[in-house]
């Protein structure tokens, strides 16, 4: 039926991914491998202006970069203390932080490891510096030394102005965990930044961009972080199968409410607006392989700040994934291509939904990867052939969870395809993580400081097209390219799937159960009704 | 002199050895329950044993990977924690010194070689030393102790050697072996009680971090029952402070005008 030039792509996997270990081997953990202009004095001033205006850093007394909310500004370091013991006592942080002041030994190898570090060389940006700020008021106020010791030598304990510093601090982190790999006494201080925040948190110090997302998310009326009604989204879904059915000539439906489908799909809700060409190509992705999946009325939304801020409100969201799940009766929860969503519902969903009963959390990038080696979708290796370089999201490459599944996919359809140095596990993150590039006004901040060393790495790549998929990385990514004048198109690894993508055709002799699943009350027909029966309700 | 000798290496000895050991033990110890407590308080049992077991080997033995960043001061730093570890378990001296007094030994290093260790931990121990201060990276991240511990450890190896190796005086050698002597006890007193606790936890880091970012279920909920916010917490519309001033703030503010 096809032409018979076109190789249906598969993959030599074993070999492949053999090969690719030991190229991550020898090419990870160097930061020398690309050659960054330093920081000059100009962009840094630019980078660390403080973008609010003077009456609102007095008032609130916190000279941070990102808006905060008003807040009771008085007794801070007693309620930081307050919100830090409550903490301790409900959680395992104190088994972390016990080690930690104990191996300790400020060897400062993480320096090697931090692109903000190596693109501002300040001491405060150390990673060892930076987790020593909360451990160094654990120490004081929480070890029985620290106290005996802060008796003898009068010290005065947590002031104002060390939470001040620790508010900045914390956020300048981009939380990727890169520096772990490189402590030689396993100290995570990634860890020690994610409880620094919700400690922060618990005192109404956090950045406005995120807590009214999440409050939108968790009691607003949409259920969404970025308040896309419902109708909305329905109008979406149908607008994108009209798009598939004009660029491709066949049906492609977005399941919305199937009940009893296999998997339940939550992206980050914002590729509904903004990454029209990935959903379309998680589409044909489905449509190529015939596996019920859904999408949900109810809650839709996969974006979870809880990890970057609040363990509360982690949980919460994660509660209303299940919840969804539970409605639908699904059987695996799949998350979009997000990176901080793939590995809060991976790592955390078990946690908070049912310990061992948790439904399976798949992501589409091990979905897709899975489908194709098992030959279930079939991809034109003829269609892409501009460069193409592979960005890892830092959440879902630094546990080794998600690493070769997209580069097999990609070497099996795309001619010229180039790694960058470092990859992998080691990648450089985007400039843009832990919910940092949710926060615009300190977009000055992560171009020219977060992403300054990833800018030099895609550019040196001379790629014309860098695959990044996940929703932050993306917009991060975007402004980067903007920022640093790098010529190099962004977009989501479905994107160019979903252009090189040889879907069957919708004839009546073709597979029946894929006819079912077009035609049936499955798609757009079960979702055109629901905005009545919501309108109903409400 | 003889008699605070005697002391140093008798008695002294022994206690400082039993107040490492038994300090080592005690934090192992806890550190341990730790971490069986953390993991049975949260409901995800899904540990990466594989990877903890791999990335602690790769740190324990880092000869594969140490060298890709920092070699020199990395160079340092391993031939100082290899050579300081084997030369004092293996002096014959030593071993003669607890032959005597337990009743048992263990094959000795040649002289020679041991000779040569010392050296090489003295020099590493200065390049450490060295390198901390004058490193601008190492210098904001340093306390107290980790400039004070290179120069500490050294100290032992130095008079030591000067004692078994230089043409000296009986009293010169003496002074020698006092500063040896109590050095050593020192180190032992303070390893449970400062970062060279790092001997005997380090093992257990990369686990220890594992089982950290697992976090309880609903723990986030009583944080904020605890904090006496359960009805009001951060993502209610308006900052639970600002919209409910608690009765203790306002009074404070009145008492504080």
């Amino acid at each position: 039926m096809f032409l018979p030039g076109i190789a249906a792509a598969s993959l030599e996997s074993s070999s492949t991914s053999r090969t690719e270990k030991r190229r991550e081997r020898i090419e990870g953990a160097s930061l020398e491998g690309v050659s960054v202009r330093p920081l000059s004095t100009e962009e840094k001033s630019k980078a660390f202006a403080l973008p609010k205006k003077s009456e609102v850093v007095q008032r609130q007394r916190l000279p941070v970069r990102y808006h905060v909310e008003d807040f009771d500004v008085e007794d801070r370091p007693r309620r930081f203390l307050e919100a830090f013991a409550a903490i301790l006592k409900h959680t395992n942080y104190r088994l972390a932080l016990d080690h930690y002041i104990r191996v300790s030994a400020k060897c400062a190898r993480c320096t090697v490891a931090c692109q903000v570090y190596d693109a501002t060389g300040d001491p405060h940006d150390i990673p060892c510096y930076r987790s020593e700020l909360l451990l160094s008021v654990y120490r004081r106020h929480f070890t029985l030394s620290g106290m005996l010791r802060a008796r003898i030598l009068g010290d005065p304990g947590l002031t104002d102005e060390k939470i001040q510093e620790m508010a900045d601090s914390f956020y300048n982190c981009t939380a990727c965990r890169r520096c772990h790999f490189e402590c030689p006494m396993g100290i995570d201080h990634a860890l020690i930044t994610h409880l620094g925040r919700y400690i922060l948190s618990e005192i109404g110090v956090a950045p406005r961009a995120l807590v009214v997302s999440t409050r939108e998310q968790l009691i607003g009326a949409t259920g969404n972080t970025s308040g896309i009604p419902l109708p909305a989204l329905l109008d979406t879904l149908e607008f994108l199968t009209e798009d598939i059915q004009d660029q491709k000539g066949i049906h492609v439906p977005f399941p919305v409410d199937q009940e009893g489908a296999e998997y339940l799909f939550v992206p980050a809700v914002s590729d509904f607006m903004m990454e029209a060409e990935t959903l379309k190509g998680i589409a044909a992705v489905f449509k190529a392989t015939g596996d019920s999946w859904t999408i949900g009325s109810k809650y839709f939304d996969g974006i979870n700040y809880g990890l970057f801020y609040s363990d509360h409100v982690l949980e919460h969201v994660l509660r209303k994934i299940r919840a969804e799940a539970e409605r639908l009766k699904v059987k695996k929860v799949l998350i979009g291509e997000c990176g901080h969503a793939s590995r809060s519902a991976k790592f955390f969903y078990p946690t908070y939904c049912g310990g061992k009963d948790a439904l399976p959390v798949v992501s589409i990038l091990e979905y897709t990867h899975q489908a194709l080696k098992e030959g279930r979708i079939k991809l034109d290796p003829k269609i892409v052939t501009e460069r193409v370089t592979y960005h890892d999201p830092c959440n879902m490459a630094r546990p080794g969870w998600i690493v070769n599944q997209p580069r097999e996919v990609l070497r099996a359809f795309c001619a010229d395809y180039v790694e960058m140095v470092p990859n992998g596990r080691m990648n450089i993150c985007c400039g843009g993580g832990g919910g940092t590039v949710s926060i615009d006004e300190i977009r000055p901040y992560r171009t020219a400081v977060g992403g300054r060393l990833k800018a030099e790495q895609i550019r040196d790549t001379k790629a014309n097209y860098c695959v990044a998929p996940c929703s932050n990385c993306k917009k991060q990514l975007r402004e980067l390219m903007e920022d640093q004048g790098v010529e190099c198109e962004i977009g989501g690894l479905h994107d160019l799937i979903y252009k090189a993508i040889i879907l069957p055709k919708d004839t009546p002799s073709g597979d029946e159960k894929q006819e079912e699943s077009a035609e049936g009350s499955v798609s757009l027909a079960a979702g055109s009704e629901d905005p009545g029966n919501e309108g109903g309700e409400s | 002199m003889t008699s605070w000798i005697e002391f140093g290496r008798g008695p002294l000895f022994r206690l400082c050895f039993a107040l490492m050991v038994l300090g080592l033990l005690r934090i192992l110890i806890l550190t341990s329950l730790g971490i069986v407590e953390a993991y049975q308080r949260n409901p995800d049992k899904i540990v990466p044993w594989k990877e903890i077991r791999n990335k602690t080997l790769a740190w324990l033995l880092p000869i594969g990977r140490l060298w890709k960043q920092r070699p020199i001061y990395s160079l340092f730093s391993f031939l100082f924690h290899a050579s300081m570890i084997v030369t004092p378990l293996f002096l014959a001296s030593h071993i003669l010194l607890w032959k005597n007094a337990v009743g048992f030994g263990w094959p000795s290093l040649p002289q020679e070689l041991a000779n040569w260790l010392t050296l090489l931990v003295i020099v590493t121990a200065l390049g450490l030393f060295f390198g901390r201060v004058l490193d601008p990276r190492s210098r904001p991240v340093s306390r107290f102790q980790d400039y004070l511990w290179p120069l500490l450890i050294a100290t032992p190896f130095v008079t030591g050697y000067i004692a078994s190796n230089a043409v000296i005086g009986p009293r010169t050698y003496q002074q020698m072996m006092l500063v040896h002597i109590y050095a050593a006890d020192l180190i032992m007193l303070m390893v449970p009680f400062t970062k060279i606790a790092h001997c005997v936890l380090m093992p257990l880091s990369q686990l220890v971090t594992a089982v950290a970012w697992k976090f309880p279920a609903q723990a986030g909920d009583r944080v904020i029952e605890t904090l006496g916010f359960a009805d009001r917490p951060t993502w209610m519309p308006k900052p639970r402070l600002a919209a409910e001033p608690a009765a203790a703030v306002p009074a404070k503010k009145e008492g504080a005008k």
